[in-house]
């Protein structure tokens, strides 16, 4: 993690929030709203290229939580689960009864079974608000998003729209544009990857449709609304804000988290006494 | 091909191939080479999942038992860049497949070569998408 | 994994002699073209690129070429039957029958199975799937050999200290029973093929992707979904406390040339070779300097020279095209998630190990 970085992101969370109330419009609307000068492209289309990462704990769970213990006390506080508030609108996912039930499966045993855990791609929407940063690379045409975990990353097709070929973990993305909002429909998911670290899942079936809204130069309002009909019984929606990391140094670096993922995947296929 | 010696024939202990023992490392670290198998059966699912995809199959046993096996594959990319896609292999499908059982002895095959019962070959032909058989304009 | 590296072997050898394919060659700069622009006025590389025509161009050069770097018209015309032979055997499946056939078959009848023939008589060593799971050359190559300097196309000898860090690793990949996920190389576990290992061909998946926006130009390869994103506005590389096995690349364009140099590689684990295990493991202080030059609406003349005094006695480079095929697309290649060879190869070494203590004492 980029420490001199990320100094910029971390003020406080209450002056952060009470920031956001007074200056920022909430998510959704729409940059004319804000009046503020967003960078563009050369045919005047919002220029989203940049370094963006979201604040909060959603990644724990996007849903309201209080904090917890982690698993190893030896982490002390620093392995401890932050408190946080939820990122999906109404507060509740509108699971279906046998959904809910397998999402507390989930839960119990996120440790072991969370897709991070073990360095699996993070799948739609989850990539968007990991605690780590991503990339947008936003030519004339086509859109690169490249995310700092796993070396994860996805191209948005602005062409004509594909069918998704196969299932995959991080899905079949197709752009356009509405106005200054770039919004991505994003099918063909393997049904593997989970929404956090709470269990929060989806089947195959899943349709995300996600809503890119510059507010200011440094600020995109990001949406997504959830639709899968053998998980919930209605589809819904999750809105945060991604913010500009603006230090003038800050990369995309490289977190590569498979070599720290083996030893708990195949350790007890390791022979004993060997490394 | 005469189709009845396509008996499924789980662990062929008798069937010793011929292999030296500086084959590949990886692929002899998998899969037994003192163990060439041929199966026949119906496909259950396929997996088109990288690095190589597996395709799962049920084996009717000469008691009328079932016995599922799981074929290792190649790398499913090629495939889809030539237009096959999820539903090129559905369920139900009748192949053959030959091949190596895996070496811990689980009912999992690598696939030497995997046809349908008439011998015929799957994922065959291109269909135009920028395939390497899609001529270019010999830039 | 396991057949990820040993589909090499397949190569030509094992492949029919037919038709010879059309062979130009894509490196050559065509006069009268002018190289596009992006709206902000770069040159223009973007789309989707493959090393598939030079797939089956040997790395280094065999030793009866000398100096000579491209092909006779005669060994041009054989190596055009050879990419033939090898569309045809990716289209028409490839037959690759395994010797249980032709055993489950001879004992019905009750005679003893012939011995195995051809590939097979070299083991499972030759294509483990069927051929139409391999990509191959669309066209065949002029080139002697992938490495074009020095000029024998070789490369130069390595330093003590690389030759015995490369005899280190072998002595590990060798292990005939392997004890831990380490014993594989990094592409076998999923990692990475490295910044040479993700461009240079192999069997398949040779793909990868250019995306540009001011002042950013950004690479991503199909297999093992590693992404480059190089700034082109004259910063500095970051930190060399900071290494990473992509390294940090930093690039500027000369003329219509993309520069991309990198350094702040992760030394002594990866080397610049096939899937970045081919070769001497490089050092921490390696320098990358890649130039990518659009000679034609569909070529792209790619060149990667490898200066790390620690590991080699002089710098060398590889040089080829990669070229723009209408249609290919690269999809994703979810290598760890789906890497069930690496849990099945451990639990069949494991195996061994409980086999081999059963063993008496000899």
């Amino acid at each position: 993690m980029l420490m001199g970085a990320m100094k910029h992101f971390l003020f406080p969370a209450a002056v952060c929030a009470a920031f956001l109330m007074a200056a920022l419009p909430s998510p959704g609307q729409t940059a004319a709203a804000a009046g503020a000068k967003i960078p563009r492209m050369t045919d005047g289309k919002p220029n989203l290229s940049g370094l963006w990462q979201a604040i909060g704990t959603a990644d724990w769970d996007i849903e309201d939580h209080s904090s917890a213990a982690g698993p190893f006390f030896q982490l002390g506080a620093i392995g401890a689960i932050p408190p946080g508030q939820g990122i999906v609108e109404g507060g509740e996912i509108p699971y279906l009864p046998a959904a809910l039930e397998q999402k507390k499966k989930n839960e119990a045993n996120r440790w072991k079974d969370d897709p991070e855990v073990k360095c699996y791609m993070p799948g739609v929407p989850r990539a968007a608000y990991l605690p780590y940063p991503f990339q947008i690379v936003q030519s004339q045409k086509d859109i690169l998003l490249a995310y700092e975990y796993a070396t994860t990353n996805r191209l948005i097709n602005m062409g004509k729209p594909q069918e998704a070929a196969t299932d995959t973990w991080m899905g079949t993305s197709n752009g356009h544009w509405e106005k200054d909002t770039l919004v991505v429909d994003v099918t063909g998911f393997n049904g593997m990857a989970w929404f956090d670290r709470a269990g929060d899942f989806a089947s195959d079936g899943l349709h995300v449709v996600e809503r890119y809204t510059p507010v200011d130069a440094n600020t995109i309002s990001y949406e997504a609304t959830i639709e899968d009909k053998a998980t919930f019984s209605k589809p819904w929606k999750i809105s945060l804000f991604l913010y500009r990391n603006r230090d003038k140094s800050a990369r995309l670096l490289e977190f590569k988290c498979v070599e720290y993922a083996e030893q708990l995947l195949y350790g007890d296929l390791v022979r004993k006494g060997s490394k | 091909m005469k189709s009845k010696v396509l008996i499924a024939v789980a662990g062929l202990g008798l069937a010793l191939a011929a292999a030296p023992a500086w084959a590949h490392h990886a692929f002899a670290a998998e899969f037994d080479v003192s163990k060439p198998l041929v199966l026949k059966g119906t496909v259950t699912k396929m997996e088109w999942i990288n690095p190589h995809a597996w395709i799962h199959m049920d084996v009717k046993n000469a008691d009328g038992t079932v016995t599922s096996w799981m074929i290792e594959a190649g790398a499913p990319n090629g495939l889809l860049r030539r237009g096959f896609n999820k539903s090129s292999l559905p369920p139900g499908t009748d192949i053959v497949i030959e091949g190596w059982q895996a070496k811990d002895g689980t009912n999992r095959a690598n696939g030497s070569n995997i046809t349908y019962p008439d011998g015929k070959k799957l994922f065959i032909g291109s269909q135009g998408t920028g395939a390497p058989t899609d001529k270019p304009d010999s830039k | 994994m396991n057949h990820r590296i040993f589909l090499y072997s397949i190569g030509v050898a094992a492949l029919m002699a037919a038709v010879p394919a059309v062979a130009e060659t894509p490196a050559k700069s065509d006069a009268t073209f002018s190289a596009p622009k992006t709206p902000w006025g770069d040159p223009d590389i973007q789309g989707t690129w493959t090393s598939d025509d030079t797939w089956g161009v040997p790395f280094e050069r065999p030793k009866n070429f000398g100096t000579r770097a491209t092909l006779t018209e005669d060994e041009l015309k054989a190596r055009a039957k050879t990419v033939q032979n090898s569309e045809e055997f990716v289209e028409s499946g490839g037959t690759n029958h395994s010797p249980a056939l032709a055993e489950i078959q001879a004992k019905e009848k009750g005679e003893t199975a012939p011995a195995p023939q051809g590939r097979f008589g070299r083991g499972v060593d030759s294509a483990p799937v069927p051929g139409h799971w391999g990509e191959f050359a669309r066209r065949a190559s002029h080139q002697t050999s992938q490495v074009v300097d020095p000029p024998d196309g070789r490369l130069p000898p390595l330093t003590p200290e690389a030759q015995a860090a490369l005899d280190a690793k072998m002595k590990i990949r060798r292990e005939p029973i392997p004890a831990s996920y380490t014993n594989w190389s990094y592409y076998d576990r999923c990692i990475t093929r490295g910044v040479a290992g993700s461009i240079l061909p192999v069997i398949y998946g040779n793909g990868l992707e250019i995306v540009q926006t001011p002042g950013y130009v950004a690479i991503r390869y199909e297999m093992v979904h590693d992404v480059r994103i190089i700034p082109t506005d004259g910063r500095p590389h970051i930190s060399s406390n900071i290494k990473s096995y992509m390294g940090d690349a930093v690039g500027h364009w000369e003329g219509k040339t993309l520069v991309v140099e990198t350094t702040n590689l992760l030394g002594g684990r990866m080397a610049v070779g096939v899937n970045g295990d081919g070769g001497a493991p490089y050092s921490d202080d390696m320098k990358l300097t890649e130039r990518f030059t659009r000679v034609s609406a569909n070529t792209v003349n790619y060149e990667l020279i490898v200066d790390d005094p620690k590991t080699y006695t002089a710098t060398w480079k590889v040089a080829f095209p990669i070229t723009h095929e209408p249609g290919y697309q690269l999809f994703e290649y979810a290598c760890h998630e789906g890497n069930m060879a690496m849990h099945n190869m451990l639990n069949a070494a494991r195996l061994d190990d409980a086999k081999k203590a059963a063993e008496p004492a000899k």
